[in-house]
């Protein structure tokens, strides 16, 4: 049977997601084989054991529980994925201890916001909103892992910073930290000692492009040199000489009453983050630039195509700078009259952009509506909304009021039993 | 061996169980990443890519294994090759790799090869070498410095040789253990397992 299992773990390699704990091989196993078999059922079961349990606690540490519930999400679907629900599970758990403040540096809660870092698009962003938050300021972990980042990016500066800013926090364990710091700094070095090695190996591509054209001459009354280097901001800085051209492209500028953007004189963005500062307000959600919503597939129509097969926008019919011509004898379609007031019509509004919704963005959302409700008469709801909503799925009613019963029930047997075990003997 | 493909003797048998600790050792040592990478060049073998380091250092040392572990095999005295990784602040043992060396003690008298042939017992190494490769997918993250030790169990009545010292089983309390394929030349099986801590 062992011999069985382990075949199972290796021809499903690629679909272990692997953990920086490790797995324990008997909990990979049983996954995997409940994968083949479809046994989704006891998986289900379980699921729904962890989330009753969410709603049933009543002891000092909820977070436990919820720290349970992702370790075992973790382990019963080792290839991650949308079924296991992680990701939902991760944004709860880090947005609903979000006031609690002896969590702040619970190793497990800051685990899990780094654990939900990861599995964002902006991994940084989240890291400086705990910084800004307190969240894992005194834990090591916190500054492990987001050195750790801007070190995935190849930011070897921003990373040894963050170890600074951590070493000004005190952060605990103090020795892990450092040792961490030792193992950034020896791969930095050998980092740049192999760059430098690349360097000296492919010199001639480092030169400075050749410049194969001249400055062109202004004639006559204008003074216009236009530039001709068409390379960029990099190249610019690095062949140093023919920067003469921007000083009098502005002074011409009053002449021709134009401004004209001078593509070299546009500084390419730099992505790198320079400061460390904190900061409140939400993130630019940059990265996700062509994101598509998720829509109805029987809504979208193809573009139509030319005939060389490329794809052709239908340009915007223009708007007719015309009178269209009316025949006479054409009577006006009878109207009906408006008896909605067409400002306050929002029928046919227009539509609202979409904002870009993070996972962080929700989150600070989440915590200004609670800000700002403080400050209203508070909005009840009659119902136990909290605890149909706490967990990754929803409950219902029942449900609760089957969990409530069969715990009474439990108790009441318990009760029972130890009354008629302590009977006899009295 | 040049004489008969099909058959393999005591002294084929031995240089093929240790060209498969010496890869094997590697292997491990590359992905684990005990040393960095760039200190390992590609070389193939087995039909398969595998890495060697060029550390000198670390070559001669596993040289001197290989050679002293040919020579127990050949004696057929030796039980057990594990190979402990540690880490290098704490000394604490993180991984353990044991591989289990049953010798068919048979063939030092009887000189007739047996019959397997090389392919297929390189097949059954290449397997083994492949599962090694595959255990990343559960092993944790070494996030230490780490350092590796060889340890060789061989018969008591054995004399220790210069420059290998007597040390304890280093074994981790509350491990996971795992075991991989086996391979056999049919004088020498070996039994491959890898345990490791078990973090909570």
């Amino acid at each position: 049977m062992m011999a069985e299992g382990e075949a199972e773990w290796e021809l499903s390699k690629e679909n272990i997601q692997p953990l920086r704990r490790g797995r324990a091989i008997s909990a990979l196993h049983q996954a995997l084989s409940q994968q083949q078999e479809g046994a989704t059922a006891a998986v289900n079961q379980q699921r729904q054991a962890f989330e009753s349990e969410l709603r049933m606690y009543d002891g000092d540490d909820p977070l436990g529980v919820w720290d349970r519930y992702i370790k075992w999400t973790e382990e019963t679907f080792p290839q991650g994925g949308k079924e296991s629900n992680l990701s939902t599970l991760l944004e709860r758990v880090v947005g609903k201890f979000t006031e609690e403040k002896k969590y702040y540096n619970d190793p497990r809660y800051v685990d899990l916001w780094i654990k939900f870092a990861a599995s964002n698009l902006e991994p940084l962003d989240i890291y400086r909103y705990m910084q800004a938050q307190g969240i894992g300021v005194t834990l090591a972990s916190l500054y492990i892992a987001w050195s750790e980042e801007y070190e995935n990016q190849g930011n070897y500066r921003q990373a040894d910073h963050v170890y600074q800013e951590g070493f000004k926090q005190f952060a605990e364990p103090r020795d892990k930290l450092l040792q961490f710091h030792k193992a950034l700094q020896a791969r930095a070095s050998r980092h740049a000692l192999m760059n430098i090695v690349e360097d000296s190996s492919d010199d001639e591509s480092k030169q400075p492009e050749r410049v194969s054209l001249v400055d062109l001459k202004h004639r006559g009354k204008k003074k216009a040199i236009a530039p001709i280097k068409r390379t960029g901001a990099a190249i610019r800085c690095v062949s140093g000489g023919l920067q003469s051209h921007g000083a009098p492209l502005r002074n011409n500028t009053s002449n021709s009453q134009l401004v004209i953007f001078d593509e070299n004189k546009a500084q390419s963005p730099v992505p790198s983050q320079s400061k460390l500062e904190s900061w409140r307000a939400p993130p630019t959600s940059k990265a996700k630039e062509n994101e598509q919503r998720p829509e109805k597939w029987c809504d979208v129509k193809m573009p139509p195509k030319s005939k060389f097969g490329n794809v052709v926008m239908a340009p915007p019919p223009p708007k007719a700078t015309f009178q269209p011509f009316v025949e006479e004898s054409d009577q006006p379609p009878t109207m009906t009259p408006c008896k909605i007031n067409p400002s306050v019509n929002t029928v046919l509004s227009a539509r609202k952009p979409t904002r870009e919704e993070t996972p962080l963005k929700r989150l600070q959302d989440h915590q200004q509506r609670r800000e700002t409700e403080a400050g209203k008469p508070p909005e009840q709801s009659m119902y136990c909304k909290e605890l149909l909503l706490s967990g990754a799925a929803e409950f219902c009613f029942e449900e609760l009021r089957a969990e409530r019963y069969f715990k009474k029930l439990a108790q009441d047997i318990r009760t029972s039993t130890v009354q008629s075990s302590a009977s006899p003997e009295n | 061996m040049t004489s008969t493909l099909q058959g393999i003797t005591l002294k084929g048998s031995s240089e093929l169980v240790a060209d498969f600790f010496s890869f094997g050792i590697n292997s491990i040592l590359y992905q684990r990443g005990i040393y960095p990478p760039e200190t390992f060049s590609r070389v193939t073998h087995y039909d398969m890519s595998l890495h060697l380091t060029t550390d000198v250092k670390l070559k001669n040392y596993m040289n001197n294994v290989v050679a002293q572990l040919k020579e127990w095999l050949m004696e057929c005295t030796v039980q057990k090759l594990v190979l402990v990784i540690t880490c290098l602040e704490t000394n604490e043992v993180l991984e353990r790799w044991q591989f289990d060396i049953q010798c068919d003690k048979s063939a030092k008298e009887n000189c007739a090869p047996r019959e397997k042939s090389i392919k297929a017992i390189q097949d059954e190494i290449r397997s083994v070498i492949r599962q090694i490769t595959a255990t990343v997918t559960f092993l944790p993250l070494l996030d230490t410095p780490c350092a590796f030790d060889l340890l060789v169990y061989i018969d008591k009545d054995n004399d220790v040789p210069e420059k290998w010292e007597e040390s304890g089983p280093r074994i981790i309390d509350q491990s996971e253990e795992v075991r991989l394929r086996s391979f056999t030349t049919s004088i020498h099986k070996v039994n491959s397992m890898v345990a490791y801590k078990k973090n909570d």
